[in-house]
């Protein structure tokens, strides 16, 4: 069978000493990013990646350093949500509902293992069904031409902007901003420079790299700034770790629905892990029904989301891998990474670069494995992260961030300019613009005014191409659909108390 | 009048997706034009923008929390400081710059002035050993003219 | 797909540190410097890296090569910082290929002119090739150019490089070579890459692909296309079963070629030794092996043979581009 020979192929690469080893520091490294409060997988994975990328790594093995940083940073997303009610990214926010009242009513050591064996269940399944499903999707490679392309792009944005966001203005907003940034440079189809004023260093376009780090990781830390020291951590005391296999057993359904609902959040585009949280938990509670008790601190409202965050991390990368259109910020963050290393994801990924693919996939089976026992027994070692004082932490973040991006390039261009995303990042972050979109922008937008031109003038500049096949015209349905979306939904889910 | 971050917002942006779109009229045209051309997307993306803007001047949302004096100042230290840290990393070398950047940074956050000193210092170092010779990367500890 | 060098991680994660260690010991002449104008892992990367670890293991030069990336303007960064603030470095080489032909060609290079350095050598080439998909009804060449003349809009061609790029000018060499003179009509599309150009026209999106044969060699071997020509003189060994273009007629030879450029103000007898040391890497059993992993025919050409044939290629990528329109 294919996928035995495929998985053989990529476990060979995997269980590689080296390549295991890459895997295990990333799980170690992407839990203690996680659990700090404010870092999560999206500015986790940008910070490393300069630095890896200055390492000069080939392709696999800096995909599974970062990836594994990036699982291990959705596991270690729930230390904080739970033991400090500080979400360390968007996905995690969800668990903090009953995560954070399990652990004041002195069950701290339950619920970071009852969330850590939910994530291991959220990501084992969104792994299995990733290696099920992006083969099948790889073999409609053949069917997107321009215009689908055009098309699949514009889902991308309109269900990021629809979805997974609260004010559509904004996101649309978030949109047109990374596509404008991304016109910078020369122009692709005549090689003359577009909106540069003249600056050379402009004529490459902004490295993505720059934008991410600046608008992720230093507007992090001028928020923290901003609100003068007071995300301080307060003792919450983890008593004795045991293994709660009564709550366990009891949550398995949950687990289950949590990690399909999920997988299918994190595949579609643009809508990401935070979606997966947010929808797993509505629906368990909804399921429990009063007596439920969801926000009192329940092992199923911990397991829920976690289960749900975790496997649409897993789900996130079937639309990455296959079509080079990510489903989420951090998936965002790795195409950059794809794309700076030379790998083009997309449908001839799977032909061209098995062992990049499959190398990539065993890794995450393995990692899951490795990310458990670092999770349950070992987590201990992660809640000492907690207490690092910012006035250490946060210089730190900031150093890491200069060196990376001066590594690639040595010029005090990229610095400068990064800061000033981190200003920009500062700024939308205040008004609720979603800095994600500004990511994605700047990441299709070449991409997708290429695909516009081409289709132009494969059809000599008849605009109707753009709705001539069956699956353009699907996915313009769904576009649409995903954007207007939210109008309807607002009036049936009830935003949950806490979440504002 | 309330709400007056996102109005003032939405101006700014209207204004520089009107920017945008007159410096789009200005790209050159290329030698074999496609249907499509350099212009159209730029512009297709400049009034889009505009629309957002206008949009978040009719409908703004609540004002966020925005910073008082004091934070206001911390933010500005911390942000002259990141320019002056990129303007000085090459020809300052890395230790001395990274050491005086991180101790502001740290003083922003904790204001005690000897415990930044330390933190500046040590992070500075552990940082420069764990680049330089953990990881391989090029950096230099003083600026190049110490060692010729 | 099985033969995967796994035991190339460990070559990747120990030659850095003897980089490092060996970069700790050595104190005395300046190590030479290879400047690969583009970010690590394209064509230019690869030139660098294979080239300047070559040198060295076969004991050319005294140390490691230095590889610095210098990305910018499609090359334009690194051919500017050369001819002004490096012009008589003998210890410095720099990646080139066609594209920095091409570019020097069309003026790309804000003004710079391919006199302003000396091409050192190349040794090694990706012969150009177009293909079509297997149920493609062109069974040659000529096809397609008939087909071509009757409809100009019928034939749409997917290549790897921009709109007037190497991969475009491929096609229309061919054209005009075959007598159609019309070439402001052919359609071009330029994707990300050749995989992505084989891809489009497998699903039919266009008719043909023109790129370089690397880019090819799964389709190939797959089954999925078929190879209508291959862009060189004789054919290639691997690949006997494809025709040339100049076989069926039609004398077109473009082959993507990679070597290296010095500064313009170093000696003869510095500029002759580079050529030596090229050569020597030419010669050498690793490069053999880099080649053909990496898709590579062999292609040498060192010293002022190389100087000269390149100035032949500039001045007609030059007439040709003027042609079309792509410079005025």
């Amino acid at each position: 069978m294919e996928l035995i020979d495929n998985l053989a192929l990529g476990f060979a690469i995997a269980l590689s000493p080296y390549t295991l080893m890459l895997a295990v520091i990333g799980c170690f490294l992407g839990t203690m990013i996680g659990a700090l409060p404010g870092l999560g997988p999206a500015n986790g994975v940008a910070i490393l990646i300069p630095i890896t990328f200055s390492l000069g790594l080939d392709a696999t093995a800096a995909l599974v350093l970062l990836t594994s940083v990036y699982y291990g940073a959705m596991y270690g997303g729930r230390i904080s949500s739970i033991l400090l009610n500080i979400p360390g990214d968007e996905p995690a926010m969800m668990t903090t509902l009953d995560g954070y009242p399990m652990a004041k009513s002195g069950r701290a050591g339950d619920a970071l293992v009852i969330s850590g064996f939910a994530s291991f269940v959220g990501t084992f399944f969104a792994t299995v069904a990733l290696a099920l499903v992006a083969p099948l999707l790889a073999r409609i490679a053949y069917l997107f031409g321009p215009a689908e392309y055009f098309a699949l792009y514009l889902l991308a944005f309109a269900t990021l902007g629809g979805l997974a966001s609260k004010n559509q203005a904004k996101a649309a907003f978030a949109s047109m901003t990374g596509l404008g940034i991304a016109m910078i440079g020369l122009d692709n189809a005549t090689g003359l420079p577009r909106f540069t004023g003249g600056n050379l260093h402009l004529f490459d376009g902004i490295d993505f790299l720059v934008a991410i780090v600046g608008l992720f990781a230093l507007s992090e830390v001028f928020l923290f700034i901003e609100s003068g020291g007071r995300n301080t951590a307060i003792g919450i005391k983890l008593g004795k770790i045991t293994i709660p296999w009564r709550d366990i057993v009891a949550t398995r359904w949950t687990l289950l629905r949590s990690s399909v609902v999920g997988f299918v959040a994190g595949v579609l585009p643009g809508a990401g892990a935070s979606l997966g949280s947010f929808l797993t938990y509505m629906m368990e509670k909804s399921i429990a029904g009063k007596k439920g008790a969801f926000g009192s601190g329940v092992a199923k409202g911990v397991a829920a989301p976690e289960a749900g965050n975790n496997s649409a991390a897993g789900g996130a990368l079937v639309p990455m891998l296959t079509l080079g259109v990510p489903g989420s910020g951090t998936t965002a963050v790795l195409l950059a990474l794809l794309m700076t290393l030379n790998i083009t994801p997309g449908p001839t990924l799977f032909a061209d670069r098995p062992e990049v693919v499959w190398g990539l996939i065993a890794s995450l089976m393995i990692a899951n494995f490795v990310l458990l026992a670092m999770n349950v027994p070992m987590v201990r070692i992660f809640v000492r992260v907690l207490s690092v004082p910012p006035a250490v932490l946060l210089p730190g973040v900031t150093m890491v961030s200069f060196v990376g991006i001066y590594s690639l390039s040595g010029s005090y261009f990229d610095l400068v300019l990064m800061i000033a995303f981190g200003i920009m990042g500062y700024v939308f972050r205040k008004l609720s613009i979603p800095t994600v979109p500004v990511i994605l922008g700047i990441l299709l937008g070449n991409q997708m005014e290429d695909n516009l031109r081409r289709a132009m003038i494969l059809s000599d500049g008849d605009w109707t191409f753009l709705f001539s096949t069956p699956i353009a015209v699907g996915l313009w349905i769904f576009a649409v659909a995903g954007f207007t979306a939210p109008f309807f939904l607002r009036r049936l889910i009830r935003t949950p108390k806490g979440i504002s | 009048m309330p709400r007056l971050g996102d109005r003032l917002f939405g101006l700014i942006v209207c204004a520089g997706a009107l920017a945008y779109a007159v410096s789009a009229l200005h790209i050159k045209v290329g030698f074999m034009s496609d249907p499509v051309g350099s212009k159209t997307f730029p512009l297709i993306v400049a009034g889009i923008a505009g629309l957002c803007g206008l949009i978040m001047i009719v409908r703004p949302d609540d004002d966020p929390a925005w910073p008082k004096g004091s934070s206001i100042l911390s933010l500005g230290i911390c942000i002259a400081t990141l320019i002056g840290y990129a303007l000085a990393l090459k020809p300052g070398g890395f230790l001395l710059p990274t050491a005086i950047a991180s101790g502001i940074l740290s003083w922003q956050i904790l204001p005690d002035r000897r415990l930044a000193l330390i933190i500046g210092t040590l992070l500075s170092s552990g940082l420069f050993l764990i680049f330089k010779y953990l990881l391989g990367l090029s950096l230099f500890a003083f600026p190049r003219w110490i060692l010729l | 797909m099985s033969n995967f060098p796994v035991s190339n991680f460990r070559k990747v994660l120990i030659a850095p540190l003897f980089t490092i260690i060996a970069a700790g010991f050595s104190v005395s002449a300046p190590a030479a410097e290879c400047i690969a104008p583009a970010n690590p892992g394209g064509g230019w990367d690869f030139t660098c890296r294979q080239i300047g670890k070559i040198l060295h293991d076969i004991g050319q030069v005294d140390d490691p090569v230095q590889v610095t990336n210098m990305a910018g303007g499609g090359g334009g960064l690194a051919f500017s910082h050369v001819v002004n603030e490096r012009k008589d470095d003998s210890d410095l080489i720099v990646a080139a290929s066609q594209a920095t032909a091409t570019r020097l060609a069309q003026n790309a290079y804000a003004g710079m002119t391919a006199d302003q350095v000396r091409f050192v050598g190349a040794i090694g080439a990706d012969p150009g090739v177009i293909i079509v998909a297997k149920d493609s009804p062109f069974q040659s060449l000529n096809d397609m150019v008939a087909a071509i003349e009757s409809d100009p809009g019928s034939v749409a061609f997917a290549g790897g490089s921009a709109a007037g790029g190497f991969d475009h000018l491929k096609v229309l060499m061919i054209l005009k070579e075959a007598g159609f003179t019309d070439i402001g009509k052919i359609k071009y599309i330029g994707v990300d890459g050749g995989g992505d150009a084989i891809t489009q026209t497998i699903g039919g999106f266009t008719q043909a692909m023109t790129g370089d044969i690397s880019e090819a060699v799964g389709f190939l071997k797959s089954g999925e296309v078929r190879a209508l020509a291959v862009l060189t003189e004789e054919r290639i060994e691997g690949f006997e079963d494809i025709p040339t273009a100049r076989e069926q007629g039609i004398d077109v030879v473009a082959v993507n070629w990679r070597g290296l450029y010095v500064p313009k103000g170093i000696s003869d007898a510095d500029f002759e030794a580079w050529g030596r040391r090229l050569q020597a890497v030419a010669d050498s059993m690793a490069w053999k092996e880099a080649m053909k992993a990496n898709g590579l025919a062999p292609f040498t050409k060192v010293g002022s043979d190389f100087q000269t044939w390149v100035d032949g290629v500039i001045a007609d990528t030059e007439a040709l581009s003027r042609e079309i329109g792509v410079i005025q």
